[in-house]
């Protein structure tokens, strides 16, 4: 190729040295990835003798990597620091100030935090109390045990996950993001600012229960509280340094929105629908009538921009659950979840995968996922590459519970797991340790606080 | 000099201690740096690269070059007769030999890595770093320091605390 010829000699050079130093067993071990043992290897003990003379062995090596690090410029460490999978950034912090230093920079320049976070799956377990939960690392393969502020965790019901933000219901229905890393919780819009709901207020005046006013006459009140909430999801907002949440809600699957520190929330025309996506600065809202909508909520008046009324061919609820989600590489993708009933509990079956062809306002079914991996859930929707995140398994689909009306199953067992898109084989991630409730749900770790 | 293809524009790289390194556009635009510079017409013909010697620089060279990737004719004509897999397990075997180099060049090229913002090489040379990190205590990163903890107590507590999972 056409790079200049000094370069090429030069680095004959050193492959000459590099055989050189082979022929004298002095070269490093095979593998970058060596990594250190508090106790040499015995193989290093034997040539202990070579360890003692040679100024570059690979035993120094690795125990004075920690020191020469020091001597680092605070940029480089920053670069360093921004490869690091969440815990291992936050225990380097506090190795001494010039490290937390580091991290705090890096901290304060969100753009700089390069490193993609592996997915982890967030539970409560029987043993950890009522405010305790477990992040089960896919990266680590270990949990982490959090402590969450009130109310219980136990007692909430797990409608969205974006960012890193959890989106909690609790036993009133009242909504609370909770980034479950920081602690930070921030209370949301009272769920009776939603357009569609009244308070039932108790003899003392206080709200008892919520009623839809287009309530059919056989459906039971009490039920709502429940399942007043079915989806949320988080998207950033940058002409406020916000965020925004989304819900889907009862009755009649309408959507609602509101900015973080907003005192109401604001419906958004058409009903039944069953899922959002933000992308090129709109929401895309698609009903389960195969409609695809958009709503840009920047302006002072928000329209609704009709897509597709109709696809030509789309996921409807007797195919199965219907998922969105746009690939790294730019295409808007549809999931389709198949389910069956095994012993009185939904067992996925299937997953079958689609590209949107907007243009045409069709479904194109694809054939796995090559060399990509799908989280799917009450969690919004993420298509990651493996080869950014080496410990997932390719064209696999790793799923959580996503049951619509969830919370009438608290006691049900939870359908949890990986499916192989090449074979459609089923795996656990981690041996069973959560409770059926809240329900498990995939959370991308982040140490984002927000404004308030 | 280096034997020019047809078509390929080249780029100047001039480490301070007065080294020359012809490379093709391409392969220097495996620098975001450089390529930042490229873009926003910054760059004559020459590029001074800053605190880089002209050791660190070629071996920066060596790995852009190999990494770079095979568009073109000749570069299709490649990528015809292997297997994207095959390239791409050629490449790792590379790179592992690639980093067989002492402690001192491995920092000098995190150091060139990080300026001249290359991430995979900063992700191939920060490697055994990000291992020490992952897989050892707290305790035992400050001992192979042989640092102090140069927190204030009351400081190291209430950070401690509003983290204290990432400990267990």
């Amino acid at each position: 190729m056409g790079t200049c010829s000094l370069v090429r000699m030069m680095s004959l050079l050193q492959l000459d040295l590099r055989m050189l130093r082979m022929l004298l067993a002095l070269s490093p071990p095979p593998s970058s990835h060596w990594k250190f043992r508090k106790h040499p290897p015995l193989m290093l003990m034997e040539t202990e003798t070579v360890v003692e003379i040679l100024p570059e062995t690979p035993l120094m090596e690795t125990e004075t990597v920690v020191e020469t690090l020091l001597e680092l410029p605070l940029d480089v460490l920053m670069d360093i620091f921004s490869l690091l999978e969440l815990p291992d950034l936050i225990r380097a912090s506090f190795v001494c100030s010039f490290w937390r230093s580091a991290y705090s920079s890096l901290h304060n320049q969100l753009g700089q935090y390069k490193r993609p976070q592996t997915p982890c799956l967030l539970y409560a377990s029987e043993a950890d109390g009522e405010n305790g939960a477990c992040l089960y690392s896919l990266a680590e393969k270990r949990v982490y045990k959090l402590t969450l502020p009130d109310p219980p965790i136990r007692s909430r019901h797990l409608i969205g996950s974006s960012y890193g933000w959890l989106v909690t219901a609790d036993e009133k229905s009242e909504l609370h993001l909770l980034n479950p890393i920081t602690g930070q919780q921030i209370v949301l819009p009272s769920v009776i600012t939603i357009e569609q709901v009244e308070p039932i207020l108790d003899s003392a005046g206080a709200v008892n229960n919520y009623k839809m006013w287009d309530l059919e006459q056989d459906d039971d009140p009490n039920e709502f509280p429940d399942c007043l909430c079915i989806r949320a999801f988080v998207f950033p907002d940058p002409p406020t340094g916000s965020y925004i949440v989304v819900l889907i809600h009862n009755p009649e699957r309408y959507l609602s929105f509101a900015r973080v520190g907003d005192y109401k929330w604001t419906s958004l025309p058409g009903e039944n629908y069953e899922q959002c996506i933000h992308m090129d600065g709109l929401l895309y809202a698609f009903t389960e009538t195969g409609g695809v909508y958009t709503f840009d909520l920047t302006g002072p008046t928000i329209t609704r921009n009709i897509i597709a009324e109709e696809m030509e061919n789309y996921i409807s609820a007797t195919d199965g659950h219907m998922y969105v989600v746009q690939a790294p590489w730019g295409d808007m993708l549809q999931v389709c979840r198949d389910t069956e009933c095994t012993e009185g509990f939904t067992k996925t079956k299937k997953m079958m995968l689609y590209k949107t062809d907007m243009a045409a306002k069709e479904l194109v079914e694809m054939h796995g996922l090559h060399d990509h991996v799908l989280f799917l859930g009450r969690s919004q929707l993420q298509c990651l590459s493996a080869e950014e995140y080496p410990q997932l398994k390719t064209n696999c689909v790793y799923f959580t519970d996503d049951m619509t009306y969830i919370s009438k199953y608290k006691n049900d067992d939870r359908d949890i797991g990986i499916l192989n898109l090449e074979n459609g084989s089923r795996e656990e991630i981690v041996p069973q340790l959560w409770c059926n409730w809240p329900n498990p749900i995939w959370i991308t770790p982040n140490l984002m606080r927000m404004n308030m | 000099m280096a034997t020019r293809e047809a078509g390929k524009k080249m780029i100047m790289l001039k480490s301070p201690d007065g080294m020359e390194f012809e490379v093709e556009e391409a392969v220097a635009m495996e620098s975001q740096t450089i390529r930042k510079m490229i873009e926003d017409d910054c760059a004559d013909t020459a590029i001074l690269i800053p605190n880089i010697n002209s050791k660190i620089l070629s071996r920066v060279i060596e790995y852009c070059n190999k990494h770079v990737p095979t568009t073109g004719a000749t570069g299709a004509a490649a990528s015809d007769t292997v297997a994207p897999a095959a390239l791409a397990e050629d490449l790792k075997i590379w790179d592992a030999e690639f980093i067989k180099v002492n402690r001192a060049t491995r920092f000098d090229l995190i150091q060139a890595a990080s300026y001249l913002n290359i991430k995979g090489l900063l992700d191939l040379t920060s490697q055994t770093t990000i291992d020490t990190i992952s897989d050892n205590s707290l305790e035992e990163i400050r001992s192979f320091l042989s640092t102090k903890n140069d927190y204030l107590p009351e400081e190291e507590q209430t950070i401690r605390r509003e983290n204290q999972w990432a400990f267990q």
